[in-house]
């Protein structure tokens, strides 16, 4: 299947830190890309109720306890989560995310297992095939570097949303850099791995 | 928060639309990314989505020629019936990032709301002036009330008799109805007079409650039309020291305004009538200064809050006239005024003063041998110190060259008429907007009578080349240069202005020099159509609210005042209208083109000939 006809989901969660074996996930959200359009009306988000809530980690979202207290526990929201995230998952760093989510559905005794396209690595790919060094960047460089407006409250809807509009972008210089599909583009950003930072 | 509603919301006029209308919008968007040279939609495809450019370009086609272009916030393919196919052919230009919205709820909230959908509907149809009234803020300060017309605070019926009733009858039906004044009118119902408790006291003395009211009443009486403005009338009250204001429709007595009227309205706070009304009482030379200053700040947030440039320039205009009848009765005597004329030109000629205008007169005298120099020079000096700057070129009375006898005016005229080259014609296009200021009306008509006459067909043709020479900045992408600023005075007043000056001479309305007026004129005598009229007057409206807006604001951050607008002022709608009246002014000019047989292509010749173009460095 050609690159952009493939179903793409962008992701992105709060989490309360970033120990994928013991921090919690406060809020999940997800936006498809259907042949390279990004759906914003099938997009998904909802807070996620923890077991524990560390206060430190609100500076960083603003999302509050009492935010948290009407929301559902993961159990009761996996149906739904899982429904929504249809095709390969998308986004910033979004292995930590995938790691964070496997875990979550593990607890509940449900098999997770999905490709993934981390768009950090697609840029650095990019970058490289360029002749340029490559290097890992924020969030907030890439969206700049896109056009994206930088100025925005951190929240899991607005990142998944710019990380799809990131992918849609990059979709365009991909295929311009002769990838054509997914499993093609895949193969090639997993040469490009965190090891060399 | 959802990024693309975030990005919707602030762009006029979804944000005039309810969160719950957002919503629908929200519930089908899809957000695509458009290659270079793809082609969106064709003319006569079925209609799916209304486009939103987040960013890039995007062209419409018919039949492969370009119509327009659209960029960042601007939004296409909307067609105003529900179901139509789409009229045009869509390119993106640029790799273009689209919101699509499904036409099926673009048109559910079209349908609900009114304010949304007017905001349509009067983008199609180019009435800009009824755009701003939609988009306008829904608080307004107080003032408002002055740029109102006078009709809408005239309640009462006016309360008349004839001529022929006793003081004792008249003063019984003022009683009667609770009123401070009653009008005489003739047996056509036409204002004979005024009878006022100023005029009673002095019945009381001098006279007898018997006698008729005739013999008592103030006459002639000050009348306005009802569509003058409630400033307006403020200011003519203020002028003649008077407290009442007869209205007059079609010649007879609608109603009695009154200062106390307009005081209700406004309350005791208002700083404009009041700073206004101590105009005639000012003693001293400061005190106008403060007064002035004061009454431009407030002018100025009018301006800010989005009153229309036609009615704040009249108030503006109503203002320096009282101001100046002030200084020169002040400085000259008031017998001075059958001696000479004071003319104002340039804007203040046209009566289109903006905020910060500087001086523009100048002076005509009867017998040859006369010196009026060092009389307007006192003038001119108190004028700046009370804070209206000097004209940077000299165009005043105090200038020796614009202090002359009829005669010596007619001279210049002629000298300009016969001889069009550049500094000539620079100078008829100040000098064709002239209005008595002050002084013996008789200069005033034989002057423009003489010049009605004396034109030629040499001096028109080369104003008309003077208006057509500079072209609008119009480039693919829309306006050129509008990060650096446009000067909206040199790209689009002028050309307006100066076109629609040559079409008004070359039709005989010396005496007309308002810009609307001509425009109206013109097509009363048929010289432009019905649509070039409407379309000129709402681009003219719309560059000249723009200015008042972006002068209005350096007043008010006390920075100095230009006019060069920048784009990071302009929100999306403005930029819209701005490409569109400069689209206007570029069709208008092509009409001048034809009708004077003249070109831009020949610029060359004429700059060597002649120099570089006048308008930029024009008179304001």
């Amino acid at each position: 299947m050609a690159l952009a006809d493939e179903r793409y989901c962008s992701v992105d969660l709060e989490t309360t830190g970033l120990n994928v074996k013991k921090d919690e996930i406060l809020s999940f959200a997800s936006v498809p890309i259907r042949s390279s359009r990004i759906v914003v009306g099938d997009s998904y988000c909802t807070l996620i109720r923890p077991e524990n809530y560390k206060l430190e980690a609100m500076k960083y979202h603003g999302i509050s306890k009492t935010d948290l207290e009407g929301a559902l526990p993961f159990s009761a929201l996996a149906d739904t989560i899982l429904r929504s995230l249809d095709g390969i998952l998308v986004g910033h760093s979004v292995e930590y995310d995938y790691r964070f989510l496997k875990r979550y559905f593990k607890k509940i005794g449900v098999k997770f297992k999905k490709d993934f396209i981390d768009i950090n690595l697609v840029e650095k790919w990019l970058d490289q095939c360029c002749g340029k060094l490559g290097q890992a960047m924020p969030f907030d460089a890439i969206m700049k570097r896109y056009g994206l407006e930088a100025d925005y409250r951190h929240n899991a809807l607005a990142d998944a949303f710019f990380a799809a509009q990131i992918f849609q972008m990059q979709m365009m210089r991909l295929e311009q850099q002769g990838i054509e599909s997914a499993r093609q583009l895949i193969k090639a950003v997993n040469r490009c791995t965190y090891a060399i930072w | 928060m959802l990024p693309p509603r975030e990005f919707i919301k602030k762009i006029r006029p979804f944000s005039f639309l309810s969160s719950k209308e957002l919503e629908i919008l929200m519930s089908g968007l899809e957000v695509e990314l458009i290659h270079k040279g793809r082609t969106i939609y064709t003319k006569g495809q079925a209609r799916s989505y209304v486009y939103m450019i987040f960013s890039g370009l995007v062209g419409l086609f018919e039949n492969d020629l370009p119509l327009d272009h659209f960029s960042k916030g601007e939004v296409f393919g909307i067609v105003s019936i529900r179901g139509k196919p789409y009229a045009t052919t869509a390119k993106a230009l640029e790799d273009t990032i689209c919101y699509l919205i499904p036409a099926d709820k673009f048109h559910d909230v079209l349908e609900s709301n009114t304010r949304f959908s007017s905001f349509f509907a009067s983008f199609v149809g180019r009435s800009f002036k009824s755009f701003k009234s939609i988009a306008l803020d829904q608080q307004v300060p107080e003032e408002a009330v002055l740029v109102q017309e006078i009709d809408k605070i005239v309640y009462k019926d006016p309360v008349i008799c004839g001529p022929g009733a006793t003081v004792r009858d008249a003063v019984a039906r003022m009683d009667q109805h609770g009123v401070s004044a009653i009008v005489i009118v003739d047996a056509e119902g036409q204002p004979e007079g005024i009878f006022t408790q100023k005029d009673l006291r002095r019945t009381v003395v001098s006279g007898d409650v018997r006698d008729a009211v005739s013999s008592h009443m103030s006459s002639p009486v000050k009348t306005m039309e009802p569509t003058e403005t409630v400033f307006d009338a403020l200011a003519a009250m203020v002028k003649a020291g008077i407290n009442h204001m007869v209205v007059t429709r079609d010649g007879k007595v609608s109603g009695v305004v009154t200062r106390d009227d307009i005081q209700v309205h406004l309350g005791p706070s208002s700083s404009i009538t009041a700073f206004f009304s101590k105009i005639g009482k000012a003693v001293s030379v400061d005190e106008l200064k403060h007064i002035y200053s004061n009454i431009n700040k407030s002018v100025a947030k009018l301006a800010s809050v989005g009153f229309s440039f036609y009615r704040l320039t009249r108030m503006i205009t109503s203002v320096h006239d009282t101001l100046l009848s002030k200084v020169i009765e002040a400085q000259l005597g008031e017998a001075a005024a059958d001696r000479f004329l004071w003319l104002n030109m340039g804007s203040s000629g046209r009566k289109e003063q903006v905020i910060a205008t500087d001086q523009d007169s100048a002076l005509v005298y009867r017998g040859e041998g006369e010196d009026w120099k060092g009389a307007a020079q006192e003038v001119v000096e108190v004028l700046a110190k009370i804070g209206i700057a000097k004209c940077r070129s000299g165009f005043m009375a105090s200038t020796a060259q614009w202090n002359q006898s009829l005669s010596t005016w007619k001279d210049y005229f002629n000298t300009w008429f016969y001889d069009p080259v550049q500094d000539h014609v620079r100078y008829l296009s100040i000098f064709l907007d002239i209005r008595p200021g002050y002084g013996d009306p008789d200069l005033y008509r034989e002057l423009t009578d003489w010049i009605r006459w004396h034109i030629t067909a040499k001096a028109i043709r080369r104003l008309a080349y003077d208006a057509i020479m500079i072209e609008p900045p119009l480039g693919i992408s829309g306006i050129v240069g509008l990060i650096t600023g446009v000067d909206l005075k040199t790209f689009g007043i002028y050309p307006l202005v100066n076109g629609v000056r040559v079409l008004a001479i070359d039709n005989d309305m010396v005496q007309v020099t308002n810009t609307m007026e001509r425009l109206e004129g013109l097509k009363a005598r048929n010289v432009i159509g019905e649509d070039m009229c409407h379309d000129l007057l709402e681009a003219y409206a719309f560059m000249q609210d723009l200015r008042l807006k972006h002068h209005s604001r350096s007043v008010l951050d006390r920075n100095a005042v230009d006019n060069r607008i920048r784009v990071k002022e302009l929100d999306k709608v403005d930029l819209l209208i701005l490409k569109e009246s400069l689209k206007i002014i570029a069709s208008f000019q092509k009409f001048l083109m034809k009708k004077y047989d003249v070109k831009r292509a020949d610029s060359y010749i004429t700059s060597v000939l002649v120099g570089p173009p006048s308008a930029a460095d024009q008179s304001s």
